[in-house]
């Protein structure tokens, strides 16, 4: 902060101290601890769809070998990515409220329906058998036999109450969105964030990575002190659940990091609102001893937006990506440089300790315009070992493929 | 209607001329048509709403139109009038209209009553606090999202903060939601006054 801008803000606070001291004065929940004079607000999103020929394929970046094409589009606000057993590949989303189903031709070409509408942020989804379960908000809904209806979907079945998740309103409009996985315990998984962009919170009911049987019930913590992971999955050998963590705003440039979180037992903590590895909050660290925490695996950058993550299990890609994790950074808003709008590729040794990130697919983000051309979200492997990122700005889904 | 039209057209037509050579994606010139078609009986002839109750959309920035006829569209945000007629909406019809909005001059309804200074006194002195400006920009004109709230109609920004203090107004996330929490129906009159008189 440079000292005129300080001397702004104190002469706001004392301009302001009476009213402040009559009332209180909440602030959206991301603008805690904004610093006065700051424009810095989260980017609009684009719910119109793009034609093909505006979406940024050719400027997608990736190593020697990979080649990106757009597999689907004209699908605004796409996100979280989840496969039927037929193939059916079904697209979640937040504002637009809907979900998207996406099937193959037989001349390859692709065809994408809405399947649903009207939900809440309906950003969790996961397939077991042929039923799609779909999280929104605290809403958990499940449709049967999906596939096999696609033109004329089911009333799903309500789920809500077994979940009991917190509502929209007890999140203060907070990190309320779910991202949702399956673990290979047949448990789904998912995440509940913090009801703020930082503060005192339950540390037993927000900032939780939880899992569930599918029928809502045996609810389980399986980590603590996580501000709000967007992205998990479990290690294709090990089975140990990852996840990525967004780290708090209005703290500066270049801290806290975003990260990625390895979880080795069930209830461990992370640390929030203290700690985000060894960084102490400066507001809300509460003395507390940052070693006390468990430690992320890696750090992936500050306000970056890191959401989905994968291991690759596929065999088109080259020896060196099998069961690495690769990870889609959305991009920054609380920085006043860009930072993110990429993947990346998290190595692990063989004791599963990260041992570098690497640059994968870039080109997104225009460093000397200080613009992004998308924001990649989710990342899913199709069974051929090419993959798909999800690209929620453009409503396109592309995919990459590698030929030696 | 014939002058309205006449006023459109001229409008989009100066738009053009302001931005030569511009291939806009949003055609402000088919906007002005359609809006002639419905939106200008409850906004305005001139998207100012002479109209209790119903918002002025001259100035608006194009993404926040945009995003609000989708969400009306999508049946998410829920004014039944509103939903009627976005239903079944195409996207360039939304973006079209979105850019013919922008392109007009914001200012006051004609009925605009004359200015309280004691309320707006009141309402300056929650402007601050409730860090209004942050979002809505200092001179309340809004950006991308975020709406234009200066001069605004008085009665509709009271009943849309009221709406969202009490969680009946949804948009494309939750922040007026935490802006607006615990103030009373005096601190929210107050605030409309003020930001109904800015220009």
């Amino acid at each position: 902060m440079t000292m005129r801008r300080f001397l702004l803000g104190m002469g706001a606070v004392l301009i302001a101290a009476p009213a402040l001291a009559q009332q209180p004065a909440p602030v959206p929940g991301w603008a805690v601890g904004r610093p006065e004079g700051s424009t810095l607000a989260p980017h609009a999103p684009r719910l119109t769809v793009t034609p093909r020929d505006q979406l940024p394929v050719a400027a997608i970046r990736l190593p020697p070998g990979f080649q990106a094409e757009v597999y689907a589009h004209g699908m605004p606000g796409v996100r979280a990515i989840a496969e039927g057993p037929n193939g059916t590949i079904f697209a979640g989303t937040r504002a637009i409220g809907r979900i998207y189903a996406i099937t193959r031709n037989p001349d390859g070409t692709t065809r994408t329906r809405t399947i649903a509408q009207g939900l809440s942020q309906p950003n969790g989804l996961v397939m077991i058998g042929d039923s799609l379960y779909v999280l929104a908000v605290n809403r958990v809904l499940r449709y049967d036999n999906i596939e096999a209806n696609l033109d004329n979907p089911p009333a799903p079945v309500d789920l809500t109450a077994a979940f009991a998740l917190p509502t929209e309103q007890e999140h203060g409009g907070n990190h309320h969105w779910k991202f949702a996985t399956l673990g290979p315990d047949g448990r789904i998984y998912t995440n509940v964030g913090v009801n703020c962009n930082v503060c005192d919170t339950d540390r037993d009911k927000f900032a939780l990575l939880v899992s569930f049987n599918p029928d809502g019930s045996d609810r389980r913590i399986e980590a603590r002190g996580v501000r709000n992971s967007v992205g998990m999955a479990h290690h294709p050998v090990t089975r140990e659940l990852w996840a990525t963590n967004h780290g708090r705003d209005w703290v500066g440039n270049d801290t806290p990091n975003d990260t990625l979180l390895r979880v080795r037992r069930s209830g461990e903590d992370f640390g929030f609102p203290y700690c985000v590895g060894s960084w102490a909050d400066p507001d809300f660290n509460r003395g507390r001893n940052c070693s006390e925490f468990s430690q992320p695996a890696a750090l992936l950058g500050p306000h970056t937006a890191v959401l989905g993550m994968r291991f690759y299990t596929g065999t088109m890609f080259p020896e060196q990506y099998r069961n690495q994790i690769f990870i889609a950074r959305r991009g920054s808003w609380n920085r006043e440089r860009l930072s993110g709008y990429d993947v990346v590729v998290a190595h692990l040794d063989a004791q599963g300790a990260v041992t570098r990130i690497e640059e994968f697919l870039t080109g997104l983000r225009d460093d000397a315009n200080q613009r992004f051309l998308d924001r990649p979200v989710e990342i899913h492997v199709l069974r051929d070992g090419s993959m798909l990122v999800s690209g929620e700005q453009m409503g396109a889904v592309y995919r990459i493929t590698y030929r030696r | 209607m014939l002058l309205r039209l006449l006023a459109a057209a001229l409008l989009a037509a100066a738009i053009e001329a302001t931005t030569p050579g511009a291939a806009l994606a949003q055609d402000a010139r088919r906007g002005a048509e359609l809006a002639a078609q419905s939106c200008v009986n409850c906004h305005g002839a001139n998207g100012r709403s002479q109209t209790s109750d119903i918002p002025s959309l001259a100035g608006q920035p194009t993404d926040f139109i945009t995003l609000q006829m989708i969400l009306f569209r999508e049946g998410i945000r829920q004014v039944p009038a509103m939903n009627a007629f976005a239903a079944d909406l195409p996207d360039r019809d939304i973006e079209d209209l979105a850019a013919y909005f922008a392109s007009l001059p914001p200012g006051p309804p004609d009925d605009r009553r004359p200015r309280d200074a004691g309320l707006f006194a009141a309402g300056q002195a929650l402007i601050g606090p409730r860090n209004c400006g942050v979002c809505h920009v200092s001179d309340f004109g809004g950006r991308a999202q975020i709406p234009r709230i200066a001069a605004q109609r008085e009665e509709f920004l009271a009943r849309t903060m009221i709406e969202y203090r009490e969680g009946r107004r949804v948009a494309i996330d939750t922040q007026m939601n935490g802006a607006v929490a615990g103030l009373s129906n005096a601190d929210i009159a107050a605030l409309a006054h003020y930001l109904a008189q800015r220009d």
